[in-house]
């Protein structure tokens, strides 16, 4: 199915407008990506069972059909309503509660849904003053863990089975035996948290057994903002950063929108000063804020960058000392003169840094220097020191109470039990064996305790090394509490019983304390009282609103110790000068962490947002790089990229993985992302990736010098997205510069492809007259200035839409399922590219070419404009899919929802004619239930409460897009008719409801509503002269619109381009884009489509 | 030799094939139109584990539908009442009789009843009953005069055409608000009356109630 090419494509030599290296060299790898609807193989039964052998097998089967006509009685079907019904319960309506996801530093307030007592889907929290009622892709995907069927379920005492009393009596032991001798060699191993009643029961435990040691552990640590804003200003605070106040943002190796903690209030914020309303040339070029990033890898952050300037991570330091030696020009004394030890930064254009620096003097007071977690805390100080040279504190930076944790690092912990010292060690969550800085030898030092009582939520590495395992109950299932970022006491309460055995971190330490009777919810109540005061109604209400009111901390004053700092630039070590020395740099993945959601289905399959691979990691390397050693990676035809596995070996150790080019990297630095390469994670994760912590040590946590790389000569296949889904290098992403959109605010109109578009369609479409009859007509407006690519809506569809996940073979086929993807499109040279990111669903066509090819009517409008797929109709002919220019469409070419999960990593998919479970051929398993599946029992059970009850779950053969989440319309428009009863009101109210994409975006880019209201917000975003139609010559009027994006870049620096690459590409093949923006403005005034009047915007 | 079969035997193929052709057009024909839910499914009637009378408690108690399907108006999902519904009044009505000895046990015990169910539709379609009982169209309209039932059974196929029919027309079935409930209620007494009343009425509430005649795929299939 080869698609005719398009006139409309040039071709020719000269792009700078690419998704990866394979579309810059114009492989034939990626041209068949390209022109085919769905890749070679794609559509092809390359199963080893041939077709003569399938119908073979099925004429049997067929033939014993006529025997037994089985399927002629009407099967009895049942309705077992409850004996006493529960109170307030409506079955079919479903409940919400307000809880929180706890991560590190904070935690996200969530609203979770209640589908008739299973919690199916989570929102974030719009009451909370910090939320804006989005979540992080994290956040969304973390449902499905209470559903994984690898879950810790049983109490184990060294591997075997025991009873829930047994264990429970076990940890009284332990406390009346703590309480004899003061709790001598019992020592704690935490994560980090937030949770006031874990630091209450801390108190308590060390108060009764002053001996008890306390210990914390974390892989990937946030706590050096704290750590550094502690020295720099001299007593306990942590800094909390005002993004929507700043203009200009500085980010030193910070990876704020990707890899940082809190991301969902960072997004948020840097999203909100780039949102545009109108071209007010008055502001000029602080219309919207302008991003500054120094990073060694390609980050998201660097992604959205207005300059990017790469280095290797050990540079950072010496460009942020070149960049405070520019603005801390007064006070500071040794402070200023220990700045120039650093010296110039190598490679680095001194002028990138004073006209850097120059922009932020002139936004003296609202502009903010970031510092990254990785980076030593030298960096830290000096990025405190910019804020407070440049006044932000206080504005753009405020500070915090943040008492210093009194536990001690892991490495102090391997000390005490080398020396013998522990008698019982109690693991509270956290994974040491896999995590812990491999210099520690983990799993032998833990073994030196005398006892190991390990809390987990998975029996994973660190469970064997542990004599008990105590199952850990999801935060959806257990009590608790946390504080968010900005200090609010926020409630975690559960929203179902625990579904299996286990205990929370609370109950344990309550256990262990002495409190027999005490269960989460006392202690977290008990907390509460002492924090907020009694009172039921205050309980009830904090745990209603799922946070207390007005318990966010309040800034403190702080004045920046210059001593302080001082002596923290004596010690910084200077990077060291030779510039080929690869340096390996650890990072937290963006879809893993650091390997505590390596099971989830969800994010292993998310392509990541960057490098678009999915189902693992790769050790990035940049071009030039990946050529210096002489690597070539191949495209398959239709399948994985073989990718060059090589040996890297730093300090001793080895890993081997798949080498990666990533445009935008460093040269010669080395990207691990951690969190892959699990030996015992589960079905999902384990065996997907390398694992880059065999090579960090504690020293080198962050970033380390000296690796080295040696091809092994094998190859691994790697799938990645990035070629899938291809518009033929159309503009799609439409961009231009601040001065350039001042000058055209409609400038996205004028960028439109040659020839000129079609403006008369040969035939009416019948659509113009059907949606005269809706009363809504819905539409989508994304604002591409906005977004940054995180991917959250993503999984909040996977979520909301129960879109099966498919695997890696799959995936590498070409035939994931995501029903909104996010582009990521590279231009100029592959070095130092530009980067563009744009989602993608459905754009819901009101003359649809989908439609006009589909033999049964399967996909169709309704007269809201929604251009709906009806899964009962659908042949599976994918006519529809061919003929979509957006290539939006996703086929079902396998029962995805009912493949067993541990076959999901490949290397080949088997089908079920060839093979059988749990002894039983899958065909006959399918004829003696073929509403069964091929998953095993307790799989398949866990598996289906995670399903949304409002959407179809789809079979094999049948087409499926995104739908607007048409369900959510219907609810809306049945409860506004509810409401309506005999008054005819049955208008939608703009802002009733949210799409699962829009719902989730943190930063505000998704608007859905009805485009028929002048007054709603979609309306009014179509309304900006920035918006544009995706493939507008085509004529297929989509109701999905995107607002052109508009860097800010500053035209004093060195690496200012008057253009976007992209605007320049569009300018080589189709010329000056702004040259007919007149007549496209008249000829769209004079259309027909806008003789509807209001109808014409969409 | 030539005597064994006789010349019309010549004959004999192409009868058999004429005689297969219309077999099996009769056959492909007969189960399209008899196998329906038209006729498969109306008068489906299957015996309950306890014998409930809609027609004791509706016409001769005068119970609103609603005292039991209390979630018909808030959810898409009309419930079928919890035993402690059903003990409400038989702790004191009939507290000994033998038909409710399963009520009484499933109150005690907390088991559900096993009734069966007989209104099923498929499960790619999703119908809403709020909406249908709060915009006009009454319980009878699916269910028919189940007010008078003693043992339930299914009236109207529930086949797509069917719902189809009164998605196209809804002027023809649509009643004032405060008679959804009231299965016997008519227009008038006299037929003809009350076929022109509905007509009038029914064209005047769809109007002013902006009922809309929902005819896309997204009302039922999502």
């Amino acid at each position: 199915m080869k698609t005719m090419p398009s006139p409309a494509t040039p071709t020719g030599t000269g792009r700078s407008y690419w998704r990866s290296l394979d579309e810059l060299a114009d492989t034939p790898e990626f041209r068949q990506w390209a022109e085919r609807e769905f890749p070679s193989g794609a559509t092809e039964l390359a199963d080893p069972v041939s077709r003569r052998h399938f119908v073979k097998i099925m004429s049997a089967s067929f033939a014993l059909a006529g025997f037994g006509l089985t399927g002629c009685r009407r099967p009895v079907s049942n309705i077992l309503p409850f004996a006493k019904a529960p109170e307030d319960y409506i079955h079919g309506v479903p409940k919400y509660y307000a809880t929180a996801m706890p991560t590190r530093g904070g935690a996200v307030p969530l609203v979770v849904k209640s589908s008739d007592g299973r919690p199916t889907k989570v929102e974030g929290n719009a009451l909370h003053p910090d939320s804006n009622g989005a979540t992080d892709r994290l956040a969304q995907a973390s449902v499905l863990d209470l559903y994984d069927p690898d879950r810790a379920m049983r109490f184990k005492k060294n591997g075997e089975v025991v009873q829930r009393p047994a264990a429970l009596d076990f940890l009284s032991g332990l406390s009346r035996q703590a309480q004899a001798n003061g709790g001598q060699g019992l020592c704690f191993l935490l994560e980090r948290n937030t949770s006031p009643s874990r630091a209450r029961l801390q108190k308590l435990i060390s108060d009764r057994f002053p001996k008890a040691r306390w210990f914390l552990h974390e892989p990937v640590d946030f706590d050096i903002h704290r750590e550094a804003a502690t020295l720099a200003f001299g007593k306990p605070v942590r800094p909390y950063h005002r993004l929507d106040q700043a203009k200009r943002i500085v980010a030193l190796d910070c990876d704020f929108l990707g890899a940082e903690d809190d991301l969902l209030r960072f997004i948020r914020d840097y999203a909100r000063g780039r949102k545009i309303a109108a071209p007010d040339k008055a502001q000029s070029e602080d219309l919207i804020n302008r991003l500054y990033v120094v990073e060694s890898l390609m980050t998201l952050t660097g992604a959205n960058a207005d300059h990017r300037l790469r280095v290797a991570p050990s540079v950072v330091l010496s460009v942020a000392a070149a960049l405070a030696a520019e603005i801390v020009k007064e006070g500071g004394g040794e402070f200023r003169a220990a700045l120039a030890r650093f010296g110039q930064p190598a490679g680095v254009d001194p002028k990138w840094i004073s006209e850097c620096a120059q922009d932020l003097r002139a936004h003296a007071g609202n502009c903010v220097v970031l510092a990254g977690q990785r980076q030593p805390l030298a960096v830290h100080l000096l990025a405190h020191a910019m804020n407070v040279a440049l006044g932000n504190v206080g504005k753009t930076v405020v500070f915090h109470d943040a008492p210093a944790p009194e536990e001690g690092s892991v490495a102090d912990l391997a000390a005490v039990l080398n020396a013998g010292e522990v008698a019982t060690l109690v693991i509270l969550g956290g994974n040491p064996v896999y995590t812990a800085p491999v210099e520690l030898d983990w799993a032998a030092t833990q073994r030196k305790a005398k006892q190991v009582v390990r809390l987990g939520a998975y029996e994973d590495e660190t469970f064997p090394g542990s004599d008990w395992h105590l199952p850990r109950l999801h935060y959806l299932e257990s009590w608790g509490d946390a504080r968010t970022s900005d200090g609010s006491l926020v409630a975690i309460q559960p929203l179902v019983e625990p579904l299996f055995d286990g205990l929370t971190e609370l109950e344990v330490l309550a256990r262990l304390a002495g409190f027999e009777q005490s269960g989460a919810y006392e202690i977290v109540r008990e907390t509460f009282r002492g924090l907020a005061g009694g009172g039921e109604d205050n309980w009830k209400r904090f745990l209603f609103n799922g946070f207390q009111e007005g318990s966010a901390a309040a800034a403190v004053e702080v004045a920046f110790s210059w001593t302080a700092a001082n002596r923290a630039l004596q010690s910084a070590k200077p990077p060291p000068p030779a510039a080929d020395k690869l340096e390996v740099v650890f990072h937290r993945d963006y879809k893993v962490d650091d390997g505590r959601f390596n099971n989830n289905g969800w994010l292993q399959e998310l392509p990541d947002p960057i490098t678009k691979i999915a189902w693992e990691n790769v050790v990035l390397l940049s071009p030039a790089t990946f050529q210096k050693f002489g690597l070539v990676s191949q495209t398959r035809g239709g399948g994985a990229t073989e990718t060059p596995l090589v040996k890297l070996a730093l300090a001793g150790r080895e890993i081997i993985g798949p080498a990666w080019p990533q445009p935008g990297l460093a040269d010669n630095t080395i990207g691990l992302a951690l969190g892959y390469g699990r030996t015992r994670s589960g079905r999902v994760g384990s065996g997907a990736g390398y694992d880059a912590y065999r090579l960090r040590t504690r020293e080198a946590a962050h970033f380390a010098s000296g690796a080295t790389l040696t091809p092994t000569g094998a190859v691994h296949p790697v799938v990645t997205t990035q070629h899938h889904w291809v518009m033929e290098g159309r503009p799609e992403v439409r961009e231009a510069n601040l001065a350039q959109y001042f000058e055209h605010p409609n400038f996205a109109l004028g960028m439109r492809e040659e020839p000129p578009p079609i403006t008369q369609p040969l035939y009416p479409n019948p659509f113009d007259k059907a949606k005269a009859k809706g009363v809504h007509q819905w539409g989508m407006a994304i604002d591409l200035n906005s977004c940054v690519g995180c991917e959250t809506c993503v999984v909040a569809c996977q979520s909301e839409n129960n879109i099966p996940i498919v695997g890696k073979d799959q995936v590498g086929r070409g035939r994931e399922m995501h029903w909104l993807r996010i582009e990521r499109f590279y231009t100029g040279g592959p070095t130092d590219p530009q980067v563009a990111l744009q989602p993608l669903p459905c754009q819901h066509c009101e003359a649809a070419p989908c439609e006009n090819v589909c033999p049964v009517m399967a996909t169709s409008h309704d007269d809201e404009g929604l251009n709906l797929m009806v899964y009962n109709r659908c042949v599976g002919t994918r006519y529809c899919s061919n003929n979509c220019p957006y290539k939006v469409r996703r086929f079902n070419f396998l029962d995805y929802n009912k493949r067993p999960l541990d076959q999901l990593k490949g290397p080949f998919y088997s089908s079920p004619l060839v093979h059988s479970t749990d002894g039983e051929w899958d065909l006959a398993r399918w004829w003696r239930d073929f509403n069964g599946s091929n998953r095993p029992a307790e799989e398949w059970e866990l598996l289906k409460l995670v399903k949304n009850p409002d959407v179809t779950v789809r079979m094999r053969g049948v087409m499926e897009k995104c739908t607007y989440c048409v369900q959510r319309i219907q609810q809306a428009e049945i409860a506004q008719k509810v409401k309506a009863r005999d008054s005819g009101n049955i208008e939608v109210p703009d802002g009733t409801f949210k799409t699962a994409c829009q719902q989730a975006c943190p930063a505000e880019a998704i608007v859905f509503g009805n485009v028929q209201d002048p007054q709603s917000r979609v309306s009014q975003l179509k309304a900006q002269q920035r918006n544009y139609q995706l493939l507008d010559f085509l004529g297929t009027k989509p109701r999905t619109t995107y607002l052109a994006r508009v860097r800010n870049p500053n035209p004093r620096m060195p690496d200012y381009q008057p253009a976007p690459n992209s605007w320049r590409e569009y300018v080589d093949k189709h010329g000056d884009p702004t040259a007919h923006l007149s007549e496209i403005e008249e000829s769209a005034a004079g259309a027909p489509a806008s003789a509807e009047g209001k109808e014409g915007r969409p | 030799m030539s005597a064994i079969f006789p010349k019309w035997t010549n004959r004999l193929p192409a009868w058999i094939c004429a005689g297969g052709l219309l077999a099996s057009a009769g056959v492909t024909a007969g189960v399209w139109y008899y196998f329906t839910p038209k006729y498969t499914r109306v008068g489906y009637q299957p015996i309950q584990p306890v014998a409930f009378s809609h027609a004791v408690h509706v016409d001769q108690v005068g119970l609103d539908c609603r005292y039991c399907h209390n979630a018909v108006e808030k959810s898409w999902y009309s419930n079928i009442p919890s035993s402690s519904t059903c003990m409400n009044c038989h702790s004191q009505v009939l507290k000994d009789d033998p038909r409710l000895a399963l009520v009484r046990e499933s109150a005690q015990t907390g088991r559900p009843i096993p009734w069966v169910q007989i209104h099923r539709l498929p499960d790619f379609v999703y119908f809403n009953h709020s909406v249908h009982v709060n915009r006009g169209v009454s319980c009878v309209e699916c269910h028919g005069q189940i007010n008078q039932m003693d043992e339930v059974s299914e009236v109207q196929p529930l086949s797509m055409y069917f719902c189809l029919n009164c998605h196209r027309h809804p002027a023809g079935f649509v009643r004032p608000l405060d008679k959804i409930t009231d299965l016997n209620w008519k227009w008038s007494d006299n037929p003809a009356t009350a076929a022109e009343l509905q007509r009038l009425n029914g064209e005047k509430i769809v109007r002013d109630w902006k009922i809309q005649s929902l005819q896309t795929c997204s009302a039922c299939h999502r």
